[in-house]
Order: structure tokens, then sequence, then C-alpha cells
């Protein structure tokens, strides 16, 4: 063995610390030079448009430079459903340094922004963005973010889509604080179980938890009017009429369904975001922000009450181009400074980087979003059948240490062991119990004792999958609701699931989960915009994270005593 | 759905489960009280007595204005007209304004079937408004191409 290995010749020769900094995973990462002609670029483009709009008898007949005549149907939508008209043209002729300004500063309340923002065209809106930096963007979003009190939103799902362990998951994830549960599937045909699982798992961890299972339009749409799901987030939308058109869908179709849900009681909220336009090869030469604000102005049009956005699948395509997390994190701002809820990403993985994983984060949970992440992973992410997350169950301590470090609420806490796998046992064997109920494939007393114990999907005995598809197509056959499922649990002694399921169904019939960022807390109170307005106004105002909640997120796994060093608390 | 209902909601009365349960009801009519597990268990309770009412919607829309956003509350208007309409023809018309999937007669059709089966007008106007929206854009589905199959 020779210190020196010969080198194939006409190759430099690296350095040792090159060798190293080849090696980081960072340099896994994939990374472009922006091309604004085809608009891969973040947000700072010369081909997006100037500001202008001009108002004739009430009605906008200029939009960031075309004429009325000139509309695409994103512009004649938000033209005609999004911008206040009355404020419009005062609003755009304040100077883009004013709003700017307006935003970070704390004597502008948060309603004194909307005053102006609701008028704003998107062009506009965009040169309001491209003054600011990221901690600007924070501070804006620590004002603008609609819901007071912030939260965060998990996945779970199986790579087997194995409903015992969506069940075991959720109720680990949601006695571990995320206000939303989400679903999706490897194999369509068995949605229906593992959205019972789903929801079954999250009343079992926390009641008043909401669920929903990503699906297409229609049968999301469907297992939401049977009362299996809660709400639905996964209703696309695009910044370009092209792109628009090749999603089978126009703003008109997608405010119809956004109504179609509001009529069955369902919360809904539309997603998009940053890159999607580019990765589906018609961004029209604008950038990435430009063409979000579009779609952003489109939801509030809508009438939708929120917006799941941050890029999420389009991750990769920001996280390439210079500046592109600061535009992912104005995408979040610009959701809630047009009065939306915004559920802001941090969902599907992007980097190797474990450290650009977490500074990725920072710019939501240090101001704190409505839902910092719109998808951590409450599985490991070989079981995240959403194609992975920023963040998943081996982050869970770290994301809790973070919260207590700096003394924000990320919207988790940790849970001693012994009450996850209570509440682990309990999601199985209710599920155990109200798949007896309802004649569907039995789930055995080795599913149950593997799902108290279990990691991911391979620490499971295997199903039975023709029959679980059976018995996913017998749940829609047989018409079996959410009422079925309260039954069931009921019949079967899971009293307090059975209840916690039965309120859910009940805010319903009230509507109140409708109202713009509206969870349910512990005690089944809707929490949303209009009774826990974000009402900031510079320091010690707003949210602050103390009291109970934060002698909450003092606990870790290890921490030592103060009064015993040899012990530990908690 | 009328905006005649005036109840002179502000956004103290939010949230309604909480504050007002006495003026929510199910579409079958009975208090939202009347929810409870004893009569899930006796069989008292359909799924259709789980669904939210038009004049609920109304309520919610009202609550919408008085927090400045008319466009929620404009949704929730759609959404009360669109209660009484079956599920499957609910998603039929959302299918209807997909692009290229129908054509002008069509949407007119459609409109016309909102606004005088369903009483629904403003879900009809806008449908109207896509029609004429789609026109111009070249988004309508030819005559005798209602599958959608047509290309520009």
């Amino acid at each position: 063995m020779t210190t020196a290995q010969p080198r194939p010749a006409g190759q430099p020769r690296h350095s040792l610390r090159t060798d190293i900094l080849e090696a980081r995973p960072v340099n896994l990462d994939g990374f472009v030079e922006e091309w604004p002609e085809k608009g891969l670029v973040a947000m700072e483009s010369e081909f997006d448009p100037a500001p202008s709009v001009r108002v004739e008898d009430g009605r906008i007949v200029e939009l960031d430079g075309r004429q009325r005549a000139d509309f695409d149907f994103m512009d004649s939508f938000i033209a005609d459903h999004a911008i206040d008209v009355a404020s419009a043209e005062e609003s755009n002729a304040l100077p883009s340094a004013e709003i700017a300004r307006m935003l970070i500063d704390p004597r502008a309340s948060r309603d004194d922004v909307l005053a102006v923002t609701r008028g704003l065209t998107p062009a506009k809106v965009l040169d309001v963005l491209k003054l600011m930096n990221v901690v600007e963007i924070m501070q804006g979003m620590q004002k603008m973010r609609a819901r007071r009190t912030p939260a965060n939103q998990a996945h779970s799902t199986s790579a087997r889509d194995n409903p015992v362990q969506v069940a075991a998951d959720a109720a680990e994830g949601a006695l571990r604080g995320f206000a939303e549960l989400e679903t999706t599937l490897g194999v369509l045909r068995y949605a229906p179980l593992v959205a019972i699982a789903l929801q079954v798992g999250a009343q079992v961890g926390r009641g008043g938890v909401l669920t929903q299972c990503a699906l297409e339009e229609a049968t999301e749409l469907e297992l939401g009017m049977r009362g299996i799901t809660a709400y639905a987030e996964t209703i696309s939308i695009y910044g370009t009429e092209s792109v628009f058109i090749d999603g089978d869908d126009t703003p008109w179709s997608k405010a119809f369904l956004a109504s179609a849900y509001a009529s069955r009681g369902i919360k809904m909220r539309f997603t998009s975001g940053t890159g999607s336009e580019v990765q589906m090869g018609n961004a029209e030469g604008k950038s990435m922000l430009y063409l979000e604000i579009r779609c952003i102005l489109m939801a509030k049009g809508a009438g939708v009450q929120g917006l799941q956005n941050g890029s999420i699948s389009c991750i990769g395509v920001p996280g390439a181009v210079p500046g592109g997390l600061r535009a992912v994190a104005a995408e979040n701002l610009v959701a809630s400074m047009m009065d939306l809820e915004c559920a802001s990403g941090n969902d599907q993985s992007f980097s190797h980087s474990a450290m650009r994983r977490t500074a990725r984060m920072m710019p939501q949970l240090l101001p704190g979003t409505d839902f910092v992440c719109s998808g951590y992973s409450a599985v490991p992410n070989a079981d995240n059948m959403f194609a992975g997350s920023n963040f998943d169950t081996e982050d869970y301590d770290d994301w809790n240490t973070i919260q207590r470090d700096f003394q924000v609420d990320g919207g988790l806490r940790h849970v001693r062991e012994d009450e996850i796998l209570l509440a682990r046992s309990k999601a199985a064997r209710a599920l155990q119990a109200l798949f007896a109920y309802l004649d569907l494939p039995a789930v055995t007393d080795d599913e149950v004792e593997a799902a108290t114990y279990a990691n991911s999907s391979a620490d499971y005995p295997f199903r039975d999958v023709l029959a679980d598809l059976k018995g996913a197509q017998a749940v829609m056959d047989r018409g079996i609701t959410g009422l079925d499922i309260v039954k069931g649990l009921e019949s079967a002694g899971f009293h307090d699931v059975a209840e916690n399921l039965l309120t859910v169904l009940r805010q319903r019939v009230s509507g109140d989960l409708l109202q713009t960022s509206a969870v349910l807390t512990a005690d089944f109170t809707p929490l949303s915009a209009i009774n826990d307005p974000n009402d900031y106004a510079g320091p010690g105002t707003g949210y602050r994270l103390e009291g109970e909640r934060w002698a909450e997120l003092k606990k870790l796994r290890h921490v030592t005593s103060a009064t015993d060093p040899e012990s530990e608390v908690g | 759905m009328s905006a005649s209902l005036d109840t002179g909601l502000t956004r103290g009365d939010y949230p309604l489960s909480v504050n007002r349960p006495e003026l929510l009801r199910t579409p079958t009519g009975k208090p939202i009280t009347a929810l409870t597990m004893d009569a899930v268990v006796s069989g008292e309770l359909s799924a259709e007595d789980l669904r939210i009412a038009p004049e609920t919607l109304e309520l919610q829309a009202q609550l919408a204005d008085a927090s400045n956003r008319p466009q929620l509350a404009m949704n929730f208007r759609r959404a009360a007209e669109m209660c009484a309409i079956p599920d499957a023809e609910v998603l039929g018309m959302y299918n209807a304004l997909r692009p290229r999937a129908s054509t002008a007669a069509g949407l007119a059709a459609l409109a016309d079937r909102l606004e005088t089966t369903w009483s629904a007008p403003v879900c009809a106007g806008l449908v109207r408004e896509a029609a004429e929206v789609y026109a111009r854009r070249d988004l309508l589905a030819r005559a005798g191409a209602e599958d959608g199959e047509d290309t520009p």
C-alpha cells in the first residue's frame, strides 16, 4: 500500500479538503443557473409584467399592462373576483416601498395592511415582495398569519397501505400535537380502509384532530361527503392558463368545487406552489413567484378559505435556483397577506443536507404560520407515500429541541413513551373492533402488538391485500359513512373515541370549520381567524409561547434535574 | 338562498356551535343538540342528519361578511344553493366545467338548470361567466364533442 495513488494522466490533483466537501450530502442536491426565458427564476425576472390597473364603470379593464380584451382566464378571474375594485387604483398607486414597510411596521395592524393588499394586482404584490429580504418576510408573516395560534400538519401513510400502521401512527401524531393529519395511498383502491384507519387513529390520539385523504378530486370529495374524512387539501391550481388546462381544470371549475365542499360542510383549501408551472413545462416566461401570486389571488377570488403553498411537491425547482427559498417564504407571506389560511410547505423532501433541511423551515417556524408544515412525515420517510417529507419521525426530538431552544411553537411536543404506546395500542384495538363490527378483514392480535411497538411498515405482519381491497370496495358499495364508524366504535366499547368522532362530524352541521384557518382544539372549540385573530402589534404582543404551553415545550426526552443532577425530569 | 335571513350576527357569535347553537339545525330540521350518541345508537340519525343546512351556510356567510371576507361569503352562498343538489349531480356539474368538456349550449343548459330546477342563481351566474370566458379562450367543446375529446 503506497500513500500516493498514481493519478490518471490529465486529471488535476484535488486537495483532501475538496474530497471531503465533495462527499458532503449537500453536493448530492441539484443546482441550476437561472433561465428567465423559461421561467426558471425565483422572483427577479425582467420578463414579469410591470404593475398597472385601470378601472372603468366599476370593472377592471387593465391589469398589469394587459387590456381586458387580451386577458387570459387567470387575468379575468383575478380581475373579476379577487381584487377589490373599489380600492384597486388607490392601493396600486401607493409606492411599493410604503406597502413593504407597512408589512413590517408593528404600528400598522394586520387589518390596516389588508385594507391595502386586497386591492393589489399580482405584479404589484411581486413588486412589494421584491423589496423584502427574508427577515422582513418573516416579520411580515408574524403579523399577517391569519390565526393567532400556530399549528402543524402531518402525513400518516404506509408503504404497504397498511391500515393498522396508519391508525397507530395517526394516534401518535395526534398525541404529539398535529392539528391535521393527511394520508394517501400506494394502491388507490385501499383508500376507504386507510382513510377510516386515519380517522380512528386521530380520534384516539387527540379528539378533534382533522383528517383528510389525498386522492383524485371526485373520490376525495366522495370520502368527504360520507364523513369518512374531515377536510380536503389537494385541490391543485396553477399560475398559467396553459398549465391550468393541462390539469384539466379552470378557475371556474375549481371555484365550483370549492363551493361543493362547503355545501357538504367540509373544510377545504387549495394547493399551489412555486415551480409547478416550470415543472409542467409552461411558465410562459414568468418568474415562479409571479405565477404563484396569480394562484394565490385566484384562490382568494374563488372564496376558498385557505391555501397550501410553499412549493410543496415542486420544491426541488425553487430549491435549485438562487434565492429560491426566499421566494418560497415570500409565497407563504403573500397567502397570509391575502387573508388566506396558509399551510406553509416544509412538506416534500428536497435536500440531502440536514443543515439545508433545517434552514428551509426557519422562515415558517420562527414567525409561526397557520400550519408550519403542510406535511411533516409522522411515519418514517420510507413509508411516506407523498414521496417523502422534509421531516419525519426520526426528527421528532430535534424539532422539539429547536422549539425549546428558540422558545417558538411549532405545534409539537415531547410525549412520554408510555403514553405513546398506550395510544398506539388503543388505536390498533379500536380499528380491530371497528373492522369486526363492519365485517371488514380482521385485524389480528399480532398486528395490534406489532402496531404498539413498531417503527415502520416492515415491523408489521403482512396483511391479505386481496381481502383488504375487497373490503375497501365493500366500504364504497355498502355506502358506509362516518356515522357507521361512530356506531361501530360505540358498540365495541370505545365510547370516548366514538364520541370524539361524532363531535367532529357534528361540526360539519355548524359550518364553523369552514371559516378561515379553522382547527378544533382539544376541547372541541373551533379556533379560526374570527375568534383567534392574529393581533400582533410589536414586541410583547400577539402569540407568545408562555404559561402552560411553554412548560410543556420545555420537556424533552432527556433533561437533567436542577435539584438532582443524577436524575432526569419529565 | 336569500339574504333576507338577517340575524345581525357579529364576529362575537362565532363559533356558532358554542355561542349560538340554537340557530343550528340539520337539513332534516333537527336541532344540533339532537345529534347525540344516544340518537346514533338508537338509529334515529341518518347520514342526512350530519349535513349542513343552507340556512347555516347563510349564517356563516354573514360571519364572513362581518369579517371582511366577501369572497368567502360568496362561496358560502353558492354552497347554500348546492346543498339540495345530489352528490352525483354536483360532481357531474363540476366535470361539465372542466376545459373543453361542454359546448356553449351545454353550459347554457347547465346554468338554466341551476337557476330553475335548483333555485341556484348565484351558481348559475358563475357558469354563465365561465361560458363567456371559455368562448373567448377557446375552451368550449365543439358541438357533438361533449365528451371532451375535442382538440383545439
